[in-house]
């Protein structure tokens, strides 16, 4: 497959790509503890694997949402009860709406046969929805979720259910390996050959993630989260020092190599534009 | 094809300039350098660190955006060091938005700003969201006379006046242009709002924002048209600029040079360069050899 261009700076775009739209809570899956999948009515743009979707309930502030899945007349998205705004989003129950502009990013490139994919915590969202693409495809991957303990694990069932491989690592043994994510990868790797790792999770994770994979000659592509005021490209909140990659429109999937040239891993932006320490 | 445009002692390459507020951050100050801006403002620092409002803070409506950021910065000292270094990298003069509330605000800011190395500065008198900032200034000659005075003491680099659609710009304008500043800048995002009607509620968290994009283009062509009947100092047009036509057109108005921002949205950073090559086009098949030729050429 080929790779994906970025969606920002493409003359499709217009003024009215970034007006929020009213859809419809379906149906809510409690995923974890933490964690609760909406599945949204939608019927736009086919959105890439590592899209995202800012998601606003009016009164609230609105927050960047990857993509979980899609299907015909719904996409999802996974919420993890990380603060006010998305406490208020755990409230909501079926038939209520959420707001939502995009799909925004670059998303995932798939131009490999197989992929080991690199899950933390609930940066799972947009890894299992690239598993379902490579699957259809018809390339090989293998879901290492990592997580606290056994009942933060997430779409472990979904991923088997697509027919992938899943290795399990939690941090008090409750399940699987018994440690971080990123020793499981590093003891997969020494037993199979992969042509690409995609990531997504805690930022030190995925920083071992991206440095375990360059350094073995490995493509890598990591999805990053940054606080971000628009989403489109504009105000500049989600920056990557020093060399400028908006998180939103040049990402939010980077390559690695060109990860490790940035502050990626060490420090980030809060909303006034001062950075602080990862 | 001779592009090259002046306000005052500032040359530019390009007449394009990345406005204030988009962008905002060093390293992509740079980037709009690269992507071909003939000079890039920096995000309004203020005194003091500013979180600004809470999102939603930038919408899409029929032809523009509408933002309520709330100035956020993370205050000028910060930004000096953090940010301008990098954003001089790009090799296009960097000029230093200031924001404030009072003279000895703008005063403390310029100053710093000119220490670091910036080659102008700009004082947002406009921006049309926060209380005691920006318009709320602007609109007053008086004030807008007392601060570009107290300031034109203290400065060697140019000083630029960004001024709001408001009754008083004509006047704010002059009252500028007789305390010494270097330039008007018109105008800044028109104050305006969007309701969501499913939400039935504000879709920006500060309720009002500043409408900028092609929507408040022809508005801002009248402005900058008007105040070059009466001004003698150069001005910098602003408001919907998004391809060279709408830049040759504040140009013919009389604008030396045009700023932009909405336009990255749509278009990308690589904005600047299709309009400076839409200019140069435009200019050799009307069979102009510079840029001067046209600036202002409708009224000679």
């Amino acid at each position: 497959m080929p790779s994906r261009p970025s969606s920002a700076g493409k003359d499709t775009l217009t003024f009215d790509s970034f007006v929020f739209a009213p859809a419809k809570i379906k149906r809510i899956v409690t995923e974890s503890p933490k964690v609760k999948s909406f599945y949204l009515e939608y019927r736009g743009k086919t959105p890439r694997p590592g899209q995202f979707f800012m998601a606003w309930l009016p009164g609230q502030e609105e927050v960047p949402m990857s993509v979980s899945d899609f299907g015909e007349g719904f996409i999802r998205i996974s919420v993890a009860n990380e603060g006010q705004t998305t406490a208020n989003f755990h409230k909501l129950t079926n038939g209520k709406k959420l707001f939502l502009r995009g799909p925004f990013g670059n998303g995932f490139s798939f131009d490999a046969k197989s992929f080991l994919i690199v899950g933390g915590g609930y940066g799972a969202a947009p890894l299992i929805y690239a598993a379902k693409n490579i699957i259809r495809s018809r390339g090989k991957c293998v879901y290492l979720i990592g997580a606290k303990n056994k009942s933060e694990l997430l779409f472990v069932k979904e991923a088997r259910k697509l027919g992938v491989k899943v290795e399990i690592a939690t941090e008090d043994g409750s399940a699987g390996y018994q440690g971080p994510a990123t020793e499981l990868m590093e003891i997969i790797l020494k037993k199979e050959k992969f042509g690409s790792v995609i990531t997504c999770g805690p930022e030190r994770m995925m920083y071992k993630v991206v440095s375990l994979s360059v350094k073995r000659g490995i493509k890598i592509q990591a999805s990053l989260e940054r606080y971000m005021k628009c989403g489109f490209g504009v105000c500049g909140s989600c920056v990557l020092d020093p060399i400028g990659l908006r998180v939103c429109s040049d990402g939010p999937v980077f390559d690695g190599a060109i990860l490790l040239k940035t502050e990626f891993g060490k420090r980030k932006r809060v909303a006034s534009g001062a950075k602080v320490k990862i | 094809m001779i592009l090259k445009t002046k306000l005052s002692k500032l040359e530019l390459r390009n007449p394009t300039i990345l406005a204030s507020g988009i962008l905002c951050n060093g390293p992509l100050l740079k980037r709009a350098a690269e992507g071909g801006a003939g000079a890039v403002v920096t995000k309004t620092v203020t005194k003091e660190i500013r979180e600004g409002y809470s999102t939603p803070i930038l919408i899409g409506v029929e032809g523009g955006l509408i933002n309520a950021v709330g100035l956020a910065n993370p205050g000028y000292e910060n930004y000096i060091v953090e940010d301008l270094p990098i954003a001089k990298e790009g090799k296009v003069p960097v000029v230093v938005s200031a924001g404030g509330s009072t003279s000895q605000e703008f005063r403390e800011i310029c100053i710093r700003a000119e220490e670091a190395g910036a080659k102008a500065v700009e004082l947002n008198l406009s921006c049309p969201h926060v209380k005691k900032h920006g318009l709320q200034l602007g609109g007053d000659p008086t004030i807008v006379k007392e601060i570009v005075k107290d300031l034109k003491g203290a400065l060697k680099i140019p000083v630029f006046t960004k001024l709001g659609l408001s009754d008083n710009i004509g006047t704010s304008a002059m009252a500028a242009q007789e305390a010494g500043t270097d330039a008007i800048v018109a105008i800044n995002a028109i104050k305006s709002m969007a309701i969501d009607v499913d939400a039935r509620k504000p879709i920006l968290s500060y309720g009002y924002g500043g409408l900028s994009g092609p929507a408040i283009h022809p508005v801002a062509v009248r402005c900058v048209h008007e105040l070059r009947q009466k001004l003698t100092v150069p001005i910098v047009g602003c408001g919907g600029v998004t391809d060279w036509r709408t830049a040759v057109e504040f140009l013919i108005a009389g604008a030396s040079a045009v700023q932009l921002g909405s336009a990255i949205a749509i278009r990308g950073i690589g904005v600047f360069k299709e309009i400076e090559e839409g200019i140069k086009n435009y200019l050799k098949s009307n069979g102009f050899k510079s840029l001067k030729e046209i600036i202002g050429c409708m009224d000679r």
